[in-house]
Parts: structure tokens; sequence; C-alpha cells
């Protein structure tokens, strides 16, 4: 492990949004390295810039200086093509809201990146529940989106985040809209994904949820102003 | 991204919202069916019109008092006359078959106490030869009629059912005209509607009979002229206006004072107004299928603005910009799509209906469907690709923010 290349590294990144009002930067040059199976939390205030952080990690935005390197890949320059197929391979996503499609079953809703990976039908339906089974949901798997409570909608979120295999778990406030008991147990979950092996990078304000996490990084106004090991709080679970 | 996944997902989206999809397709409803419904009774008018004319054949021309049929309308131009037919009679014009004179009035007919007014002709007895009416009743006219100068009618059908009732034979019976007393021998009815005027509504009696009990004078309305050979009616019609002219002395560069309008050319500029009014309501109704294109482009702009965050939960996930825009495009154009082929089925339904109703044949176009799913897909391809390009350039960042 430790003779590989770091699964994520951002070397002097920056990010500034250009407006006609005055630029921002957002992000004032971050270096950073996250190996495979950590379980990163980042943490800052609102304007610290970790929400600028995370689209940059999940390819779903560029940086303007510097480099981000995905498996020792510059991906800073790609495509907007090129980077539809790092989300739709490299990462999964757990949102805080707005996880699912509306008026759509569980099961299609697990099977969308498959889709756009051009997997055959066959192979979808397989992958599609397995990893359903893996949340625990197999039974809601026909149920619609709209019938299925707050916690299942983060489980078949995770579900869907796992289907296509991938190098990263990118969770943004993933318990922020559920109540305390529910949020514990997504982040057990969560927990026990990088157990198996996952890399998790969890996007949190809260000291509670951050304390699931091995490294805890804390973000200020656009630069990294602690990173830290950090030991797992055990959880007693009544 | 497989093209039976985008169809799946697009159907998911319509059938999702039922009462906006199918507001939706109503513009394009209204605008199929009526292109289908206003082509397909133009083109069985017309189709009615070309079975007329196989029926009665089209080696007929008439000659008309007047310099065109306007001024024959004023009724102020010099009048034609028997004496003009019987001139034709003896000449030595070739090609001709039947000379057939009209004498015309608008009489009170009264019969069975009952007094209606009517139209009278007055026709040689071998006009039967060349209009062949239907007879219901008893005989047509006869040679002997003419030359006896016979009191005796042949009622149209209107004008029997009227004056007798319906289904009622009056063969026998005794008629006035004006104050001249008839016998009715014979009760016809025209083969086709081109001839309709000649048999249905009308009274017809010897033009002898005519010019002495109730025009008195020798004026007639009309002379047809059948010709042995179609292909020499353009022929005939000259050497008749030659002979005309002459006869009724007009000379050198001097308009004629009558007119000749062959069978053919009425029909063929019947069949020509027919077609232009069909294009044009068509057109027109073409426009309503523009207006139902901005409205499916205005639902599709709704629905982007609305599916934002979905939009962009898809662009997460891993799908392209391309993925995005074909799926908008395919919902746009099945939106189109189905709601032309419901047009069709309304338009033909309509057509088929009146064209029961009008009594003229039930045309369906292949061509005129086919350019109706066409129009349909063209419309949703183009007011598609708008919305379906806003989709697709939605940044992903600022689609999963949209509140």
């Amino acid at each position: 492990m430790k003779n590989k290349a770091p699964l994520i590294e951002l070397r002097d990144l920056e990010k500034t949004y250009f407006s006609p009002g005055g630029d921002y930067t957002a992000l004032k040059g971050i270096n950073l390295k996250i190996k495979s199976g950590e379980f990163v939390a980042l943490m800052g205030p609102s304007g610290s810039g970790k929400s600028t952080l995370m689209h940059i990690i999940g390819a779903l935005d560029i940086p303007t200086k510097g480099k981000y390197l995905l498996k020792g890949k510059d991906i800073g320059k790609y495509t907007s093509d090129q980077l539809a197929g790092i989300r739709n391979k490299e990462i999964g996503f757990v949102f805080q809201t707005f996880n699912l499609l509306p008026r759509t079953t569980v099961f299609a809703n697990v099977e969308k990146p498959l889709i756009y990976a051009d997997v055959p039908k066959q192979q979808r339906v397989k992958r599609a529940m397995d990893s359903i089974a893996k949340v625990g949901l197999t039974d809601k798997a026909q149920n619609l989106s709209n019938h299925i409570s707050g916690g299942q909608i983060q489980r078949v979120a995770i579900a869907r985040a796992l289907v296509m295999n991938p190098n990263i778990l990118l969770a943004d406030e993933p318990t922020g809209n559920l109540d305390t008991q529910t949020a514990k147990e997504i982040m057990v979950f969560i927990r026990k994904l990088n157990n198996q092996g996952h890399t998790i990078v969890l996007i949190t304000h809260e000291k509670e949820i951050a304390n699931y996490a091995k490294r805890i990084i804390k973000l200020r106004d656009g630069k990294i102003e602690s990173d830290k090991p950090h030991k797992q709080k055990k959880y007693a679970s009544k | 991204m497989r093209v039976s996944d985008i169809f799946s997902s697009s159907r998911q989206t319509l059938s999702g919202n039922r009462m906006r999809t199918s507001l939706t397709m109503l513009g394009i409803i209204i605008g199929i069916s009526s292109v289908i419904l206003i082509s397909s009774i133009g083109q069985g008018a017309v189709a009615f019109i070309t079975e007329e004319l196989s029926t009665f054949g089209t080696n007929f021309f008439s000659i008309n008092p007047g310099e065109d049929p306007l001024t024959a309308l004023a009724g102020t131009s010099k009048p034609i006359t028997i004496g003009d037919a019987e001139a034709l009679e003896e000449s030595d014009i070739s090609n001709i078959e039947y000379i057939v004179p009209f004498g015309w009035s608008s009489s009170e007919v009264s019969g069975n106490e009952e007094k209606i007014k009517s139209l009278i002709y007055g026709m040689p007895s071998h006009s039967e030869t060349m209009l062949k009416p239907e007879m219901i009743y008893g005989e047509f006219i006869s040679e002997i009629d003419d030359d006896n100068q016979n009191r005796v009618a042949v009622l149209g059908i209107d004008v029997a059912d009227e004056l007798f009732g319906e289904n009622t034979n009056p063969v026998g019976e005794s008629i006035r005209i004006d104050d001249t007393r008839f016998k009715v021998i014979g009760v016809s009815k025209s083969k086709g509607a081109l001839t309709a005027r000649f048999f249905d509504t009308v009274v017809n009696i010897p033009l002898s009979t005519m010019t002495t009990y109730i025009t008195g004078n020798d004026e007639i309305i009309e002379i047809d002229i059948s010709v042995v050979n179609e292909n020499l009616i353009d022929q005939t019609i000259e050497d008749v206006e030659i002979f005309l002219r002459d006869h009724r002395g007009i000379e050198g560069e001097e308009k004629s004072d009558f007119f000749m309008q062959s069978f053919k050319d009425a029909l063929s500029t019947i069949q020509t107004v027919t077609n232009l009014l069909t294009l044009a309501i068509a057109a027109i109704s073409g426009i309503s299928l523009i207006v139902g294109g901005v409205g499916v482009m205005n639902i599709m702009l709704v629905t982007v603005t609305e599916r934002t965050k979905e939009i962009g939960l898809l662009k997460a996930i891993g799908a392209k910009d391309r993925d995005i825009l074909i799926q908008f495009l395919i919902e746009a154009i099945t939106l189109s799509l189905i709601g032309g082929i419901i047009g069709i089925i309304l338009g033909l339904s309509g057509a088929f209906a009146i064209s029961q109703f009008a009594g003229i044949p039930f045309v369906i176009s292949p061509l005129v469907v086919i350019l109706a799913v066409g129009m349909s897909s063209l419309v949703g391809i183009i007011f598609g690709l708008y919305p379906a390009n806003k989709a697709a350039k939605l940044n992903p960042i600022d689609a999963l923010r949209y509140e």
C-alpha cells in the first residue's frame, strides 16, 4: 500500500469563480493526498471551501490552477464527457437531499449508472440487485422512490453509489436530513463499508458525524487548517 | 446509452405526468387531425367530381348568351334563339353528335292542390339520349310531343315529391304551369349530381310547347352540343364559334356576344379550385401544428427547469451531455409522435363521418398520412431541440444546487 501512488492527490489546487461583480477564490492552494482505503472527513464552516473541494474531488468541477491527480492521472483538463465517465466509474455520490429520481423505482434508480456505462441488461439486473441486497432493501426494490423512508432513501443512494464499484464513495452531508437514530445507522453502515475496503470521503459540518472517520481535515477560508488522524469513536450500539 | 433504455426512460417520465402529457399532445392532435381531415375531404371531393366525369363523359360543351359567365348573369346580353340552334343543325360543321337547345322559365306550378315556384326547362326529346336521366315513373318527352307541341310534363323527382308526396306515381295527373294545363307523363331523376339541375328540381316540357305556351318567344338559355369524339372538342368549339359569329353578324375584332364552355373545362376548373382550397385550408391547419409545436417547446422548457436537480443528479452519476440531450429530445418527439398518431386517427374518423354525411367517397391518402407522421416528428425535433440542448448544457453543480 505504501509504495502505491495515492488514490487522490491535489497539488497547489486553486479554484476561482469569475463574475462581473468581482472574482472569488474559494480554494487557495490545497495540497492533499488520500490513499486507497482511507475514511476522510472534510470539515469546515460554510464559506470554508469544503463544497468546492468536494465538487472538484467528485469531478463535477475542474480547478482553476494546480493539479488533481486521480490514480496518478491529471483529470484537471478533462472534457465534460471524460469527467462524466470518471463520475460514472470512479466515484459514487451520496447527497444530502434529492438523491433519487422521483416517480421511479428503487431498482431503476440503482440501475441508472449501469445504463450510462452501457452494461448489458442481464448484467445490470444482477449487479443492481446485488447492490440493493448489500444495503438490505431487496424487498423494496420495486417500490417507488417516493414511497420509502428517509433512511431507506439514503441506503438506496449508497446502493447506487456502490453499483459501479467506484474507487471513492463521496458523501456530502449524507445524514443532514435524518433524525439522530437513522443518522447513526447510516454512519455505522458507511463505516462498515470502509472496513470492507471502500475509500470514503465525507463532507460534514457536524463533529458527531466526523467522529466516524479515521482522518479529519478542517478547512477555513479556502485553505487546510488542520489535517489529523482520528481515532474512531467506538459506538456502543445500545 | 442504448435506444431501448432511452425510450423506456422517456416512457417513465411521460406516463408519470399524464395530465401534462395529454394537454401538451392536444395541440399536436388538433393540428394533425385538421390537416388530415381537410385533405381527406378535399381529395374525396375531387374523387367525386372525377367519378361524375367518367359517368357522363366529357364530350360536351355549352353555348350561353353573354361575353362571359359574368355578363350572362347580368342578363342584358343579346339572347340566343332557337334560330341559332336550327342554323347549327343545318350547318356543315363536322363531328357534332347532338345539338340540344334549352328554353327556360321560372313559373308557378300547381297540382294536387299544391302550388310551388319551379324552374321549367324546355327540352327537345333527344336531350334524353345525351343527358341520360333515370326515369322513375313513366316516359320522357317523345318526338311526337315535340312535333305537336303537346302539353306534357316530366316532373323532377323533388318537384313530384313536393306536389304529390313521396313514393306516389303522378303519371296521368294534370298540373298547371302558370295558367296552362299539362299532363304529367313521367318522373325523372339525375344519374349524377352534375346533371341534377336538369332533372331533379325542375319540370321538363317539350321546347316547342314552351315557346308556344309559356315564353311566347324563341329565346333560349343554352345550347348543349355533344361531339363524336372527346379529342375533337376544341376544334368543334372553334368551328361553332366561327359559324355563330357569322350567323349573328359579328364582325372582325368585335367580341362574341355568346360564350362557350366545355364540360371538361368546367370540371377541371372545379377540380383546380377544390385542390387549391384544400391546400389553403391544410396550410392554415399547418399553422395550428406550429402552435402545437410551440406548446411542446413551452412544456419541455418548463420540464427542464423543473427537472434541473434531476439533470444534475443524472450528470453526477455519469450521464454525458449527449445522454441528457437525447433523452429530452426523445421525450419531445414521443409527445409529438403520439399526438400525431392520435390526430391521424381522429382526422380520418372525422373525414369518414363527413364523407358518409355528404355522400362523397372516403379517401385515405397514404402520402398525407406519412406526411403527417413526418411533420409531427419534425415538430418534436425542431421544438424539442432547444429545451433538450438547454438541459444538456446545464452545469452539474448548478443543477444540483438548484432550489
